[in-house]
């Protein structure tokens, strides 16, 4: 099994491979396993699933699939036909999961009031292969295509082309689906020149909220003289609210050390790490996993693909600190001092890891490498908007109808993410406002809706939305409620190094509380101002500056609401205990 | 010493010397003259020297270490305004050396104090200097020379404070060898130290100190930073709260505070019989499954906070 792969027909041979799992010639029952589907009772489907395939002696296999995105209707299970039809079933519990393989065993039902749709055909995005599988015979009627769910429609799959198709922990089946495709052509067949030119052209910026153009970090980190260099994943996805990096992590493995395999090729590296957070445990075990996999069939350690190449990764977990996430603490961290970060210059791509030349870049952008080298720059550049092509994943979560995880490109508006994809608000209930692209960024009001999400804010036209986490706040939540919750966290992330920050989130936060509790007072809506802004301008890093951030930004929008509260001793939205204690 | 500040009017030194002693001493017709003694030479020190000079008084500011200042002329910034400090005391220094009314001693100890208010008398005794004092410009080159006090000490190397028993010796053992030495594993070492023991066991801390030879500080200061690392040890189940902003718009609050009544405990506590800790955690990104919680590492997602009860049962 573990014979190495070193050119295209060993590829293809794995390839193969996969593609008789993926597809087998009997039924095969998928249960969508990641961390959300197991939250809520997955391993209880699957066991209900095996059960009822061995009672009933079927011609049947139970698998496991990673995340395809519709978190809000976990847990999943998916029935695909012999012959490949696949169908998606939503909000399944044990029962259900037992009625159904029973009954489309005794009569070929299959549920449809159950059911979320079926796949007609999938797209391969690494090679760009489209496969039909015919929806003839068999007893579709009431259950919509998948692609024509409203979810799904207007999401392009670029990042998580295979979260959700595949078992994660089989690299045969990733292969199938056209992973290792595009390392294969960058180490073969490119100069490592030619691969930074191509990412370059793409126009893939960093996906961790900063944006940097990532062909110029590449390029910078490839003309450092040093002999050694290395690549970081960062997979510390500290911002509350996102958790696609624990998705990608979880449902496709092998699509980010793929990518960290072509870059570290193109810079020169042969170390890797990636820096899970903490609290992923089935992401650092699926990782893992996957590390291991490939090191044994010769994609991974030494002599990749029969070259001199050699590239190794190591999974280092974090410890449950937010500021980890930026890029020189998560340096310290690995280094194994406490996480705080470094002033720069130097830059990491000149003096990272052990003052070595150091590419850091998030799971997503990682993951976005691959395809741009098998289906070329300009495919890519195509995608988004002129600034900032390509797509992104945003995680529609809070009030919204159809919460989960959805993979568009730049340039759609947030009314479009909410409404058509997200489906509304539960309830039909207003909206009141968003928490978007992390907790400093605060809270903004619908009347931004409209503008188009890019990786800069430029007034009425498009704004930022840097971490990806959209969380929908309808008329039940409390502005002031929620700026007390966003500087509380940031209060309690301070590191303590200087006192704007320390003492100043923590004057901030006592204010916000007076308020809240009906005490506050005219004045202390102006010192908080104040106060908000000296932080903002003096503190030593930028963490220090976003707890104040958020609270500006959501006393801009939302003043009446604070000032309500001040006023007539009142929460508008009967959050804020006023007069009942905490 | 320095901290404490005793203002004592004693009788003598006035100018008039042989009026101290047993002159004045007794009767009822105490004259009181104005010389004060103040105890130490902090910030408060030298500003009550100054101000006291500036009445009119003889002032005698008495320091026990080789100079004044305190712990302000050790400051960067001063709270809360986050003024300099040594801006403040700086001049304040200078002023008070200068005044011709205090007398600064320092390398002094007070050794007794006797009499009442109004008419104490003090004895001070001033420790040598070993160099003359008037010629003195303070420039710290006696104290690389000085044979009296230039003797080499090193501090003694660190031994942990107590040995290992063999089950730890075993399991640390372990641990270490399966990653290499230094900084650079601390990470990965203290997790597997974490998940032998629940918490970080400060013997153990030690003996990793001592056999990597690090700091012990080094350690403890990463130990301390990490909100995941726990130095004390924690009940069999550890029950954690998301508070991402998604749960929290979604029923964190409400699922927190049943937690906190079923348990009995506050978030960071460990209840009586050590079966369970509750702490709030930022984010478990189950965020389109809000609320969220992990009891002993397992998730719970969409929470019924009406059933919270019934899953604790399932953790005896």
């Amino acid at each position: 099994m573990s014979a190495p792969i070193r050119n295209s027909s060993d590829l293809d041979r794995a390839q193969a491979a996969g593609e008789a799992t993926r597809h087998p010639q009997r039924l095969k029952v998928l249960v969508g396993s990641a961390s959300c589907g197991v939250a809520v009772g997955a391993r209880e489907i699957e066991s209900a699933a095996s059960s009822t395939v061995q009672e009933l002696g079927l011609d049947a296999v139970v698998c496991r699939t990673g995340c395809i995105g519709f978190c809000g209707r976990e847990p999943m299970l998916d029935l695909v036909l012999p012959g490949g039809l696949r169908i998606s079933y939503g909000n399944m519990t044990p029962e259900k999961a037992r009625q159904l393989i029973a009954g489309y065993a005794k009569s070929g039902d299959l549920q449809p009031a159950w059911a979320l749709g079926h796949f007609h055909n999938e797209e391969l995005v690494s090679t760009g292969e489209v496969r039909t599988y015919s929806e003839q015979s068999v007893g579709l009627k009431g259950i919509p295509r998948w692609s024509a769910l409203d979810f799904e429609s207007r999401q392009k799959k670029v990042i998580l082309r295979n979260c959700g198709l595949i078992d994660p922990n089989s690299l045969n089946e990733t292969i199938a689906c056209g992973t290792y495709r595009g390392a294969f052509r960058a180490l073969v067949q490119m100069e490592p020149d030619a691969v930074i030119d191509a990412v370059a052209e793409s126009g893939l910026r960093g996906r961790g909220g900063a944006a940097f153009p990532t062909g110029q970090k590449w390029r910078l980190a490839r003309q450092a003289a040093a002999d050694r260099k290395y690549v970081v994943c960062n997979a510390d996805e500290g911002e509350p609210g996102a958790y696609m990096d624990r998705t990608v992590l979880e449902s496709d493995p092998h699509a980010v050390l793929e990518g960290m395999l072509i870059g570290a090729y193109a810079i020169g590296a042969t170390e890797g790490f990636i820096y899970v957070r903490n609290e992923y445990p089935l992401a650092i075990e699926i990782l893992e996993n996957a590390i291991d996999e490939a090191e044994k069939h010769g994609l991974l350690g030494e002599n990749i693909f029969g070259t001199p190449w050699s590239f190794h990764v190591t999974v280092r977990r974090g410890a449950g600190a937010y500021i980890c996430g930026e890029e020189t603490a998560l340096i310290e961290s690995l280094e194994g001092h406490a996480g705080e970060p470094r002033n720069r210059p130097p830059y990491p791509v000149t003096a990272g890891l052990w003052g070595k030349p150091t590419v850091v870049n998030n799971v997503k952008t990682w993951a976005s490498v691959a395809p741009i080298i098998t289906r070329g720059a300009a495919w890519y550049a195509k995608m988004g908007t002129k600034r900032t092509p390509g797509t992104t994943i945003f995680s529609l979560e809070g009030c919204v109808k159809n919460a989960g995880l959805v993979e568009v490109p730049f340039g759609i508006t947030l009314r479009e993410l909410i409404y058509d994809i997200g489906g509304g608000i539960v309830g039909d209930r207003p909206l009141k406002g968003l928490q978007a692209g992390g907790a400093s960024r605060g809270c903004i009001p619908p009347s931004l809706l409209d503008l188009a999400i890019d990786t800069e804010d430029r007034d009425g036209e498009t704004i930022m939305i840097g971490t990806g986490g959209i969380i929908a706040l309808d008329d039940r939540a409390c502005m002031v409620d929620m700026a007390r919750f966003l500087v509380g966290f940031f209060l309690e992330e301070s590191c303590g190094k200087c006192v704007p920050c320390r003492e100043g989130s923590k004057q901030m936060s006592h204010l916000l509380g007076r308020i809240s509790e009906g005490q506050g007072t005219p004045a202390d809506l102006s010192l908080l101002e104040r106060l908000a802004k000296t932080v903002r301008s003096a503190a030593f890093c930028g963490m220090g500056s976003m707890g104040s951030n958020a609270l500006l930004t959501t006393l801009t929008h939302f003043r009446e609401e604070f000032e309500t509260h001040i006023r007539d001793k009142k929460c508008p939205a009967g959050v804020c205990r006023i007069g009942r204690g905490r | 010493m320095t901290a404490k500040q005793k203002a004592a009017i004693a009788p003598s030194a006035n100018g008039n010397g042989d009026s101290n002693g047993n002159g004045n001493g007794n009767g009822d017709t105490k004259e009181l003259v104005g010389a004060v003694l103040v105890c130490g030479g902090g910030i408060a020190g030298i500003q009550a020297s100054l101000d006291l000079s500036a009445a009119g008084f003889r002032v005698y500011l008495v320091e026990e270490s080789p100079s004044i200042g305190g712990n302000m002329a050790r400051l960067d910034k001063t709270f809360p305004t986050g003024d300099c400090a040594t801006c403040i005391i700086s001049p304040k220094l200078v002023e008070c050396v200068r005044d011709y009314n205090i007398d600064v001693l320092t390398m002094a100890d007070v050794t007794a104090l006797d009499g009442e208010a109004g008419h104490f008398s003090v004895k001070v005794r001033k420790r040598p200097r070993s160099v003359k004092s008037e010629k003195c410009t303070g420039c710290g080159d006696c104290w690389t020379v000085c044979p009296v006090r230039n003797t080499a000490e090193s501090p003694p190397p660190f031994q942990p404070s107590e040995p290992l028993n063999e089950s730890d010796a075993i399991k640390l053992r372990g641990i270490l060898a399966r990653h290499e030495g230094g900084l650079g594993s601390l990470m990965p070492v203290l997790q597997e130290i974490d998940q032998a023991y629940g918490y970080l066991p400060k013997r153990i801390l030690e003996h990793l100190a001592y056999s990597w030879g690090v700091k012990i500080a080094e350690i403890l200061r990463v130990a301390s930073f990490y909100d995941r690392f726990r130095l004390e040890p924690v009940g069999r189940h550890v029950v954690e709260v998301c508070e991402g902003t998604s749960c929290h718009s979604r029923g964190s609050r409400e699922l927190g505070e049943r937690l906190e009544k079923e348990l009995g405990i506050r978030p960071g506590e460990t209840d009586k019989s050590g079966r369970f800790t509750l702490r709030t955690v930022r984010c478990l990104g189950l965020c389109a499954l809000s609320p969220a919680m992990k009891i002993a590492g397992r998730s719970f997602a969409r929470v019924n906070i009406d059933r919270v009860a019934e899953i604790l049962e399932q953790f005896t």
